[in-house]
């Protein structure tokens, strides 16, 4: 159906206000497109058909009976497996939850359904988060959908595989270290990573509690900015969330406004060893955006290139803690045929961990030991102090900051999975920002209408202060109507 | 800057209650290595003016009120225990017999 190939949120809702079609039908349609096509992408862990039909009749339902309803009724949705939707499978993509069935709604889950959105399935990731290409999956890596050679990044791979392969209208991801960002960039999909803080993260399976978000992956930028608009506030269980009230901006950016923003270019971020294909399509968004007015000012974040390191020293800290709940005890993958309590710890994470998992929680346990505790984990923590105070003396000087997402477009499938520091890199523009609780937002270069046969999709990336997502969400909805 | 050593990854994998194989461990000990080699480069930065940054948030002090709260979401996760005895959760002995 290549009516689906058009659709966006906005066009979703105007036409089932004006009756062209029912939110079943619409939910029917991705039904069948994934049962058809998946097979060869793989966005989908898991499909919850039978919810998702009582969803959309109830939608319908609310339609006929003339009642108001919100932008995000009937809206088919794709939310990554590590997020939780009572009585759907939450799998993190790991062995060692295999077979869990969820209890309780997370945050997010709970703010969607009480809009009436429709949830189609669960998307594939990398375990438990952790990696940039979905090849850490324990059930299966999700293919590009512009090239099935390559991978759709990581680790959001399944939710920007399906918004790209037209298997969802949007989805949720998550986002610790580029995890929403460079798959939608690979995909050729809009992902932003909100604000920490912005986005509840109760019900989300957590990797790094520092650092992860959840955030919206669209097709338009405009979606991006409804589905932000109704998973943000403040959530009573997650204590780090703030309800902070973004305005009428959000929806309805101003041109006038826009063009006023000076637009950083940190030069860090434009280096030899990028992909010249990824430098010229930087080039010309920039070139694009100075022809809506914005001004271009060169910003310099000195510390750039120590942050990756101090990003993979504080991240298996927190995974160590974070994971160490996966026992075999209350829920999850047992192995408890023999021995005592220590054996089936030992069995049960010997087992249902991956090697990534693995590595990050031996790699935790060393940084946060005693004797190496102050040469690496603290160490790393002062790291941090100085990335983010590189942006925030930039952000005196511009509004936003401009950047390539990832160095390259979508790699190869095998290319990287035996070289974890060759996969660490793939996060050196994305994760930096993150260290400092920056919102960021990659955007396609060029519609995919646009590209020509052959041609991988490429994101570039704004990054905003703090609690300023309706700038990077303004300029990009101007830049998608040139 | 330390190397992991194969009995320091053996004690670090008993900390973390992980079982490895040899061909783990082999793989490991490279992984690791190579990953410390990487993290050496933040010695030569001075961070002595620098508070370490202990999470995400700026916010200090979250409350909430001390009252009962509606739906505490109780019972839920029951039907998750990997083995159960007239509905509380079975655990393997801690110690040997």
């Amino acid at each position: 159906m290549d009516f689906l190939h058009d659709l966006t949120i906005k066009k979703f809702h105007d036409g089932l206000l004006a009756k062209k079609f029912s939110a079943l039908e619409i939910a029917q349609a991705y039904f069948a497109r994934i049962k058809e096509k998946d097979g060869e992408i793989g966005s989908y862990l898991s499909l919850a058909e039978e919810s998702a039909i009582r969803e959309a009749e109830a939608t319908d339902l609310a339609i006929a009976k003339d009642e108001q309803i919100q932008d995000l009724a009937g809206v088919p949705l794709g939310i990554k497996d590590n997020i939780l939707i009572k009585g759907l499978p939450a799998t993190a993509a790991s062995k060692i939850l295999e077979h869990y069935v969820a209890s309780y709604d997370a945050g997010v889950i709970q703010k969607l359904k009480s809009q009436q959105a429709v949830f189609l399935g669960k998307t594939n990731l990398d375990e438990f988060a952790m990696g940039a290409s979905t090849e850490n999956s324990a059930f299966k890596t999700t293919k590009n959908p512009h090239d099935l050679t390559r991978v759709s990044g990581g680790t959001s791979g399944g939710s920007a595989a399906a918004v790209a392969a037209h298997f969802a209208l949007a989805a949720l991801g998550s986002d610790t270290g580029g995890s929403i960002r460079q798959p939608s960039s690979f995909c050729g999909v809009v992902g932003m990573s909100p604000t920490y803080g912005a986005v509840s993260r109760s019900g989300v399976i957590a990797m790094t509690s520092s650092l992860d978000q959840v955030g919206p992956m669209t097709k338009t930028v405009e979606d991006a900015a409804i589905l932000f608009g109704a998973i943000s506030g403040k959530d009573p269980l997650d204590a780090t969330s703030v309800d902070h009230q973004f305005g009428a901006d959000l929806l309805g950016p101003k041109l006038e406004k826009v063009k006023q923003l000076v637009v950083g270019l940190p030069e860090e971020y434009f280096i030899d060893g990028t992909d010249t294909v990824v430098t010229k399509e930087i080039e010309n968004t920039i070139e694009k955006l100075k022809s809506l007015g914005l001004k271009f000012k060169k910003v310099s974040l000195p510390h750039t290139k120590y942050a990756v390191a101090a990003y993979y020293i504080i991240v298996p800290a927190e995974v160590s803690s974070n994971l160490a709940r996966f026992d075999g005890i209350r829920y999850g993958t047992s192995m408890r045929e023999e021995g005592d309590l220590k054996d089936v710890y030992l069995r049960t994470k010997g087992e249902g961990f991956g090697a990534e998992a693995k590595r990050r929680i031996i790699l935790g346990t060393f940084v946060l030991s005693s004797g190496y505790y102050d040469a690496y984990y603290e160490k790393a923590q002062r790291v941090r102090t100085l990335v983010r105070r590189d942006f925030e003396e930039a952000f005196g000087q511009v509004d936003v900051m401009l950047a390539p997402v990832a160095p390259t477009p979508a790699f190869k499938i095998g290319e990287k999975i035996n070289d974890p520091l060759a996969m660490y890199l793939c996060d050196m523009f994305t994760l930096p920002l993150k260290l400092g609780g920056f919102p960021a937002i990659s955007i396609p270069t060029k519609s995919v209408s646009a590209l020509a046969p052959g041609e991988l999709p490429i994101g570039f990336q704004l990054i905003g202060k703090k609690w300023h997502e309706t700038d990077i969400l303004g300029i990009g909805q101007f830049y998608e109507r040139i | 800057m330390a190397q992991i050593s194969k009995e320091e990854l053996r004690h670090l994998a008993e900390l973390a209650r992980i079982e490895l194989n040899p061909g783990e461990e082999e793989k490991l000990l490279k992984d690791l290595g190579n990953i410390l080699d990487y993290f050496k480069e933040l010695q030569e930065l001075d961070t002595a003016n620098a508070i370490p940054m202990t999470g995400g948030t700026d916010l200090r002090n979250v409350f909430r009120d001390d009252a009962e709260r509606g739906n505490t979401n109780r019972g839920a996760g029951i039907e998750a225990f990997p083995e159960s005895e007239d509905g509380f959760l079975k655990v393997p002995p801690v110690f040997e017999e």
